[in-house]
């Protein structure tokens, strides 16, 4: 069924059907028909239930403005889409569209009982109705809230499509690609300046598409529209991108665009982004966005087939659909006139032109009467009936500003115009002003804050002459500000359309108006009504209007609710709609996927994931992984039937007891070199530095300047004026970022310079009573005897015949080897020295084992053990600080008053009675659990592993005063227990006497 | 601008073999030059060639020296001398980052899904310390439609993975 | 995303490549065992955060890696000025633009 189809107009093609299905029905429509012109084509108006009320509701628009018809479409498993505009969604063979807020069905919806209730759910109705009890909130309300939320239904799967970005730099950046922007880009395009225009439609065209009638320098308007759109496409330095919409408009003209790829492909090629989200800056840009039509507020203003005669224009000049074969006019403006006498001309049986204004352009009357059309000039709409589609409209006659007796008029469809308002989202997002123009009723652009340029009907001038001639000297003077030479061309329009009109509050009525269902937001069934109770319970900001009554918070952002919003708000106060003004237009313009914004972080790239050179060894050989920052490293090799626990106590036993293999080569590296190198080091480490030898190591710690433990790491002295230094993991940024900061603007004299090596170097720890043994055969250049290469010893040989760096260095308690070899040859390393350790049942270890090893010794991690508010004395480190020297980063808060109190939670073992028992990292310490919630905490747990060496469970953490308290015995409350545990002061639970370190 | 239009060829990406890099550091640049037998420009992005050694200012004391490994010796050791008479701080970092050649018509196109910068306005024999996507890299312009781009050695696969599924993108031409 | 003019490389550059770092022209004091606990409290925590002109650091961490400064106007978050870091506060009572 076709038969709303209008022969010899419209854009699509008509040899090229399009299968698609709407609520399991199939329809057919045309190549280059919307969803809603090609449901409008078979005569369905229908579409969609309102929010709250549930009511049967058509389309309103044929643009990115539509309230109502809004339906999940589908192409398959992962590709569902709540909430498509079926006015943007182009037509594509397959397309699955199904209604939404409906239950069982779009024609009987059990929901549509809100609407006999609507008494009840009057503005505010949330706030008044779910205060009491207060019990109630979480359990009672808030899952009917919940339940009744939200428009269409959220996707299952997850989302199977990809999707790209881009940035890009343009000369001009014009928005909008109707006559005003077309004109500007060709302006600008001609004087060689690099332009972008994009249009959120399929084509160009704008308004053109839907006034075909009109002459443009003797040419047709689509003439005309093909000869620009040519030359555009001529030009090399002008791209023109259809189907995509700006979203936000950011400083210094950064213009977030989202292009729509491949919804509109009935079968899009492999790999192909659906989206791509583009980043323009742009030297000048052209916001070109012409008006957006407003509705007109009357009782039933909702009804399917009621929409705006602005979009009836569109759907039959640019689709070939007649919205209806009777329909009726209501206006207060003069373009809703040529709708009707469009339709007429098409056949269409028009029911009458219903305008509340009492006298209107004789030529126009002239010509509808001549048409045959009635005309009611001076009547008001109070009312309509039919529940799946408009039957009738109810008009009354204005007299005198009372509202006289009323008539019946027969209509299937309603073309409503409340007049034009300039699109100035955009411009809102630069926080550009807005103006009242009191002579159009409508806000213009006023103060400007970025290099903008406003042109056509997005500043009031109406009429395509108009329209083209601001573009084109506008894109030229765009044009002049990025240094080109351009001028304007002058365009001669015959057949313009230019109207004009009023703007009205709701429509007066003989009934009592709080039995009125007059909407002014479609899609959060906000009525007029609801605008008044909202300014009557005390709301006098627009700002809390529209939350209170939820007007213009719709998916739309308020582009059909705005306009009708603000003059009954304002009427209400008793003030003029300048000094009530507008909400705040926020990006995105339109709605606009997740999928657009994540661009290519999704799936295996959604993360960057940092990998070490020995990494492939570690995946091959069954290794689980932890992330630690941006690393992923191998966090224990379970063998076959292992679990955490078992693989992690084999590693540990295995370590200890001969010798493990780790790979450190994530560790943070910098290297500190320079004449001024140690003044450097002292300053910015509480160590001494000075009389650290050549090739020795020491354990440095670095605070900030609060006084509290920010980083530390082993730093070996290459030379005199170089310093090899060692941050954790996930530190190294931010340490070399520190030290940056204090040599660059603290120190700028010392002659000293970084380097992060951290990746220029693999990182091998051999660790255990064997490491020597196994090392020492490969190592050329360097006698790694106990006494010639003591503990906390670095030098540089050759290790397997690769240049190394090699430390002494012990994170577990045992004799211990770091080896550095450039980072292309770490694999080749690890496998000699796994192939070579298989002598002494050489294990490899994980971060887990590495964990429980260091906590053994009471070795701390930063940011595990410690917090941001621990002092070196807190952490029982002051061991490490120069005391002899004047200064350090920190030093002087570690002699605050705070920094010296009593009652600093300090680092301090703990040992749980029941040894086999291993307390919860973070777990909170009480003194009494028995006194009343809530209880003084007095730390909490920092490290917890179960010790095989040490035969029980051990802890670490942060109690106040905790070294005093040694001996004691705390409490830590569980959700299912209360755990007892003994503080002791010494941290160090295995070989404390390091007798290991140097066997 | 970014034209592009799917008839073009999409732009390869190759890794190149190692060479050796050293971070050099000065605040004296000029001293550094009769040492070296290279001028070390001091406009940062300006890159400066002898023979077969190259030096890119990438700060205003900061720059990177790259020959082939066959010279590694013959620079450490001017360096190691240079070293001893004036400050400076040269490290080796050759391990450090991995180099992908990028090249095609559309290389540009390429660069513009990750790159924040204007690379259209980038002098071919200039280079650049800026991002792609979220890792920090060094990109060097070798040709009108020639990029280098070095990126940290364990951030190379994720770079590489990005430019992989961009090149696909420009394949498609949508 | 804003364009900040780094002052070593004489380019306007993306935002990205930057990283913002307080409050400029707190310099540390030359000897801090000398400062009062109220001083030292003030160097630490103290800052102007200001309606309006905000001089302020800023690195070209993804650039050049040099720390400088900038005259930021916190309203309309517009920058009227980046400098080297060491140079005096600027005057900028000639300067105009930032302000909305």
């Amino acid at each position: 069924m076709t038969s709303c189809r209008v022969p010899n107009r419209g854009r699509v093609d008509r040899s090229k059907s399009v299968r698609f299905t709407y609520d399991g029905k199939t329809y057919h429509g045309l190549a280059g028909d919307t969803l809603a012109s090609a449901l409008l084509a078979n005569g369905v108006h229908l579409m969609g239930r309102s929010f709250k009320y549930h009511r049967p509701r058509g389309v309103v628009s044929a643009g990115s403005d539509e309230p109502n018809a809004l339906m999940g479409t589908s192409r398959g498993p992962g590709r569902f889409e709540p909430n498509t505009r079926a006015t943007i969604q182009e037509l594509r063979g397959g397309l699955e569209a199904t209604s939404q807020n409906r239950w069982p069905s779009l024609a009987f919806d059990l929901g549509s009982v809100n609407d006999r209730l609507g008494s009840l759910f009057s503005a505010g109705f949330y706030y008044k109705t779910f205060m009491w009890p207060r019990a109630f909130w979480d359990r009672v309300y808030e899952p009917i809230i919940r339940n009744a939320a939200g428009l269409g239904v959220s996707p299952t799967e997850p989302d199977a499509d990809r999707y790209a970005s881009r940035f890009a730099h343009t000369d001009v950046l014009v928005i909008g690609a109707g006559p005003a922007g077309l004109a500007a880009a060709l302006a600008a395009g001609r004087s060689g300046a690099s332009v972008m225009i994009v249009d959120e439609t399929t084509e160009c065209g704008g308004s053109l598409l839907s006034e075909p009638s009109i002459t443009i320098d003797g040419k047709p308007a689509w003439d005309w529209l093909a000869a620009a759109t040519a030359e555009l496409a001529s030009l090399p330095n002008v791209t023109v991108k259809p189907r995509t919409t700006a979203i936000g408009y950011y400083h210094q003209n950064l213009v977030g665009l989202a292009q729509r790829l491949t919804d509109h492909l009935a079968a899009p090629p492999e790999g192909a982004p659906r989206e791509r989200l583009w980043r323009v800056r742009a030297r000048e840009v052209v916001l070109a966005q012409g008006a957006l039509e407003t509705p007109l507020v009357f009782d039933g203003n909702d009804r399917p087939g009621v929409m705006l005669a602005g979009a009836a224009q569109t759907y039959l000049h640019r689709y070939g659909v007649k919205v209806g074969d009777r329909p009726a006019i209501v206006t207060v403006h003069d373009s809703a006139w040529f709708a009707a006498l469009d339709l007429a001309a098409s056949g269409a049986k028009v029911a009458a032109i219903v305008d509340v204004r009492p006298t209107v352009d004789q030529a126009l009357t002239n010509r509808a009467r001549a048409l045959g059309i009635e005309t009611l000039l001076g009547h008001t709409v109070t009312g309509s009936s039919g529940r799946l589609r408009v039957k009738s409209l109810r008009v009354n006659r204005l007299e005198n500003g009372r509202v006289g007796a009323s008539r019946n008029l027969s209509c299937d469809a309603v073309l409503m115009c409340g007049g034009w308002t300039p699109s100035l989202h955009l411009f809102s997002h630069t926080k550009g002003s807005l103006c009242w123009d009191d002579k159009l009723q409508a806000f213009l652009p006023g103060k400007k804050t970025e290099a903008v340029h406003i042109a056509g009907a997005g500043r009031g001038l109406w009429g395509t002459a108009a329209a083209l001639n601001d573009g084109a000297t506008v894109g030229a003077q765009a044009a002049r500000a990025t240094g080109r030479q351009a001028s304007a061309q002058t365009y001669t329009v015959s057949g313009d359309r230019i109207g004009s009109g009023v703007t009205v509050k709701e429509l007066s009525t003989d009934r009592k108006p709080a039995r009125a269902k007059a909407f002014i937001d479609f899609q959060n069934d906000v009525t007029a009504k609801d605008i008044r109770l909202a300014v009557r319970e005390g709301m006098r900001s627009i700002e809390h209007v529209k939350r209170y009554t939820t007007n213009g918070m719709a998916t739309d952002q308020g582009k059909m609710s705005n306009i009708n919003g603000l003059m009954i708000a304002s009427d209400a106060l008793g003030k003029e709609p300048p000094q009530v003004g507008l909400t705040t237009f926020r990006p995105p313009y339109t709605p606009t996927t997740f999928g657009t914004f994540a661009g290519y972080h999704q799936g295996s790239t959604f993360e960057l994931t940092r990998k070490t050179p020995i990494d492939p060894w570690a995946e091959a050989h069954g290794a689980a992984f932890e992330p630690v920052a941006l690393w992923r490293r191998a966090w224990y090799f379970p063998k076959s039937g292992e679990d955490i626990h078992a693989a992690v106590g084999r590693e540990c036993r295995a370590t200890r007891a001969s010798v493990g293999i780790f790979d450190a080569s994530t560790l943070g590296k910098i290297e500190v070199v320079g004449p001024d190198a140690v003044t450097f080091m002292e300053r910015m480490y509480i160590n001494a530095w000075a009389k650290l030898g050549v090739g020795r190591c020491r354990y440095g710690l670095l605070l900030g300047e609060d006084g509290f433990i920010r980083e530390d790491g082993v730093i070996g002295r290459l030379a005199n004026d170089r310093f090899h230094v060692t941050t954790t993991t996930g530190g190294a940024a931010l340490v070399l970022n520190v030290m940056e900061d204090y040599l660059q603007t603290e120190w700028p004299d010392l002659k000293v310079w970084l380097t992060s090596t951290t990746e220029q170097w693999a990182v091998i720890a051999l660790q255990g009573p064997n490491a020597r043994k196994l090392l020492e055969p490969f190592v050329e250049g360097l006698d790694i005897s106990e006494a010639a290469f003591p503990h906390m010893s670095v030098a540089t040989c050759k290790v397997a015949g690769f240049p190394a760096r090699l430390f002494r260095v012990s994170f577990t308690g045992e004799l211990g080897f770091e080896v550095n070899v450039a980072a292309r040859r770490g694999r080749a390393l690890w496998e000699k020295l796994w192939q070579a350790g298989q002598q002494y049942d050489i294990c490899p270890y994980g971060t887990e084992t590495m964990h429980v090893l260091r906590a053994e010794k009471g070795y701390i991690i930063v940011g595990q053990d410690t917090d941001g508010t621990l002092t070196p004395d807190d952490a029982g480190l002051s061991w490490a600080i120069g005391k002899a020297k004047p200064d350090f980063v920190g030093k002087r808060s570690l002699s605050r008053p705070d920094m010296v109190a009593k009652g600093r939670k300090q680092l301090v073992g703990l040992l749980t009675d029941d040894p086999k028992l291993v307390l919860q990292e973070g777990a909170q310490i009480v003194a009494d659990p028995n006194v009343p919630k809530p209880m003084p905490m007095l730390g909490h747990v920092t490290s917890a592993y179960w010790s095989d060496a040490v035969g029980r469970s051990i802890a670490l953490a942060v109690i106040a005063d905790g070294r005093v308290r040694d001996g004691e015995t705390l409490y830590i409350p569980m959700p299912d227990r209360t755990i007892t545990a003994r503080v002791v002061k010494n941290t160090v639970f295995y070989d404390p006497d390091g007798k290991r370190l140097s066997a | 601008m970014n034209a592009m239009n799917g008839s073009l060829a999409p732009p390869t990406i190759t890794e190149l073999p190692p060479t050796t890099r050293i971070s050099l550091r000065t605040a004296d640049p000029a001293a550094v030059a009769s040492a070296l037998g290279i001028k070390l420009p001091v406009k940062v992005g300006v890159r400066a060639a002898a023979g077969v050694r190259t030096a890119l200012c990438l700060g205003p004391d900061e720059w990177l020296l790259e020959v082939p490994e066959a010279e590694s010796a013959m620079l450490a050791a001017a360096l190691a001398d240079l070293a001893g008479r004036m400050p400076l701080s040269a490290v080796e970092i050759s391990d450090r980052e991995v180099t992908l050649a990028l090249a095609g018509r559309a290389v540009l196109d390429l660069l513009a899904t990750g790159c924040p910068r204007d690379l259209a306005r980038m002098p071919v024999g200039s280079g650049a310390r800026t991002l792609f996507d979220t890792a920090q890299v060094v990109l060097t312009r070798e040709g009108e439609d020639r990029f280098h781009l070095t990126v940290r050695r364990s951030y190379a696969p994720h770079v590489r993975a990005l430019l992989h599924i961009a090149v696909r993108e420009l394949e498609i031409g949508l | 995303m804003l364009l900040i003019r780094c002052p070593y490389c004489e380019q306007d550059l993306p935002e990205l490549e930057f990283a913002y770092a307080g409050e400029a022209h707190i310099a540390r004091p030359q000897d801090p065992s000398k400062l009062t606990d109220e001083e030292w409290r003030d160097y630490l925590f103290i800052r102007s955060n200001p309606r309006g002109h905000h001089f302020e650091r800023w690195r070209h961490i993804n650039g050049c890696a040099r720390f400088f400064n900038a005259v930021r106007e916190t309203v309309s978050d517009r920058f009227l000025l980046t400098y080297r870091a060491g140079e005096p506060r600027p005057d900028i009572s000639g300067l105009t633009g930032g302000s909305e």
